[in-house]
């Protein structure tokens, strides 16, 4: 961390719908694309802030409030995917939903998951639970359930997927097959933040869970080794580790935090020099932290609600190569039009457009125009109460509210009036039903028999070659 | 003088067009928009992919001015209807109720949605 390092600004998570009390923040992270911060909190929503400034970009509903808390958030190039107690969800960047809401009656209490070896097009998903899901991100389904007997509470994904169990070990899952193919046991009770970068997991955790009293962190921070598989010295933090990241280009490089907001930058090959700094969060505790991929800044959420970017103020930025962020677009000015009882509606262009107008109706709709209205029967009117307006009451027909009703067949059963016949017609009717239809049938299919099929070919639709 | 008068018949009929579009619009959305067996569809829900075709009935219909008063511009609501006809690209913000939602949408994928909806009732739209 630079010496110019400093707090760039500060940001309230908005309250959720109406309330005045803000809430916190239970899902932090940098986007890995856009000059984009994301939160989520606990009754669903995940809001998202551009730049170090950190000006409310969008903000939308992942999870019904039903489904807790937003978990975890991961980014590829289509867009964000929330994961919540009971469901997952992805949306684009500007809040619109990829694929509808996947929920499941096994998705109990999701905690975590992780990009798997199929890159950003598949995720896993775990939780304190005995099933795991494997969904796939483009189609935006369950692929796979896998049954587990660990529930873990965190994953991170570098050359293997890593997951800390909710009793403080980390398991080393193989990315292809999830299969355990480590157990590491990083604190004895719990482990509170993990993260991997490359060939390095660290974790801060507690060591002893004392049901009386809080837990109680450990006074450093845990160091294992993916590439020999073994666990390596402890970096010691006497503020007591809370919060760990590891710095993205810097590969030897902690961040590590306490609850207070002491933050110390450690390498962990070297971990006596360490430079030190102190966040202001004062009469509040920190309850995560996220550094950015340009490692250029670091995220702070505290039970005030707040969020902290801290970063040099000449050279901040969250990606290395941001893609623009999409606004929305200035509206243009409109030609100002006196509207009067003549103005034609066409004063107003349709813009320039190449596929099929939006007003186009199916021409398979058929409506029967001119229909008499439905009646309303004495009987409906008795039991209504009259008022200046009209009639009220409740609807005691056998129909639906607004159900269209066959008027005209309804007209003619009733006044069953035929216009006289002459004998003549009287005649040639009964005639014709003592001739039995089935000759006539046979006649006209002797008909279009000698018709042959070479002039049916002809009423064919004319196709090339 | 005979041209003249077929200038205005064209004119008049080109009126005209504008407005059957116009209407054959309105009917899709309004057929669409609010209905009770919505009610319990989760695509319609809040977190469901139907539900900025509701902001987008406040945004076109329900503006109000600095004060919280009703404003009615004619220009305003074709504007936006005509570009969601032509499914343009131009991007808008919707905003919740609450202005807890906030979704940065283009009139293309509104275009989609209501298509979608549509073609979901249609479905169900069965004649004797």
């Amino acid at each position: 961390m630079d010496a110019d390092w400093d707090e760039l600004s500060r940001q309230l998570l908005p309250p959720p719908g109406g309330q005045s009390v803000p809430s916190v923040v239970t899902a932090l992270a940098f986007d890995t694309t856009q000059e984009l911060l994301w939160a989520g909190n606990g009754y669903g929503r995940v809001t998202s802030f551009y730049g170090n400034n950190l000006q409310k970009y969008t903000s939308f509903r992942a999870h019904p409030p039903s489904e807790g808390a937003v978990q975890q958030l991961l980014f590829n190039d289509k867009g964000v995917i929330a994961l919540g107690g009971r469901g997952v969800h992805m949306a684009i960047r500007r809040g619109l939903p990829v694929w509808p809401h996947i929920t499941a009656d096994d998705m109990r209490d999701l905690r975590c998951m992780s990009f798997t070896s199929k890159a950003t097009s598949e995720i896993l998903v775990a939780g304190v639970q005995d099933t795991m899901f494997v969904i796939d991100t483009i189609k935006g389904e369950i692929v796979k359930r896998i049954p587990t007997t660990d529930h873990y509470i965190k994953m991170k994904k570098s050359r293997y997927i890593c997951a800390a169990t909710s009793d403080g070990r980390v398991h080393i899952l193989d990315p292809v097959k999830f299969t355990v193919i480590h157990k590491w046991r990083a604190h004895s009770a719990f482990i509170n933040d993990m993260d991997v970068q490359q060939d390095f997991v660290v974790t801060c955790g507690t060591s002893l869970k004392q049901p009386s009293s809080n837990y109680m962190l450990d006074p450093f921070v845990m160091v294992f080794d993916l590439k020999n598989m073994s666990t390596m010295p402890p970096i010691p933090f006497p503020p007591l580790a809370a919060y760990v990241r590891m710095h993205p280009r810097m590969l030897t490089t902690g961040i590590v935090a306490s609850q207070g907001g002491q933050i110390h930058v450690v390498d962990l090959l070297n971990p006596n020099t360490s430079n030190v700094r102190q966040a202001n969060v004062v009469g509040s505790i920190i309850t995560g932290i996220e550094i950015a991929p340009s490692g250029e800044a670091i995220a702070l959420a505290d039970t005030d609600c707040n969020m902290h970017i801290w970063a040099s103020p000449s050279k901040c930025h969250f990606v290395e190569v941001a893609q623009p962020t999409e606004w929305p677009d200035e509206e243009a000015p409109r030609p100002h039009v006196e509207w009067d009882d003549n103005t034609p509606l066409n004063s107003v262009g349709v813009p320039y457009y190449r596929e099929t107008l939006m007003s186009a109706l199916p021409n398979m709709l058929i409506s029967d125009v001119g229909a008499p209205p439905p009646k309303i029967s004495q009987n409906d009117l008795a039991h209504m109460t009259k008022a200046s307006f009209g009639f009220y009451g409740p609807n005691h027909r056998q129909q639906r509210r607004n159900q269209a009703e066959d008027t005209r067949s309804v007209d003619k059963t009733s006044s069953a009036q035929r216009a006289p016949k002459f004998l003549s017609e009287k005649a040639r009717d009964s005639a014709k039903s003592s001739l039995t239809e089935a000759v006539i049938e046979a006649q006209v299919d002797k008909a279009a028999h000698a018709l042959g099929t070479v002039e049916l070919e002809s009423l064919k639709t004319d196709l090339p070659g | 003088k005979n041209l003249q008068y077929t200038d205005t018949l064209m004119s008049e009929l080109f009126r005209e067009l504008e407005n059957g579009r116009l209407v054959r619009l309105l009917m899709k959305l309004g057929t669409i928009n609010e209905r009770q067996d919505h009610d319990n569809d989760p695509s319609w829900s809040e977190n469901g992919e139907r539900y900025t075709l509701k902001l987008f009935r406040d945004y076109v219909f329900h503006r109000v001015d600095e004060h919280g008063r009703p404003t009615f511009d004619v220009g305003h609501m074709l504007t936006c209807l005509n570009k969601l006809d032509a499914g343009s690209a131009e991007r808008i913000r919707l905003t919740s109720r609450n202005n807890d939602t906030d979704f940065i949408i283009t009139y293309a994928e509104l275009k989609k949605q209501v298509n979608g909806a549509f073609a979901e009732l249609m479905k169900h739209n069965r004649r004797p």
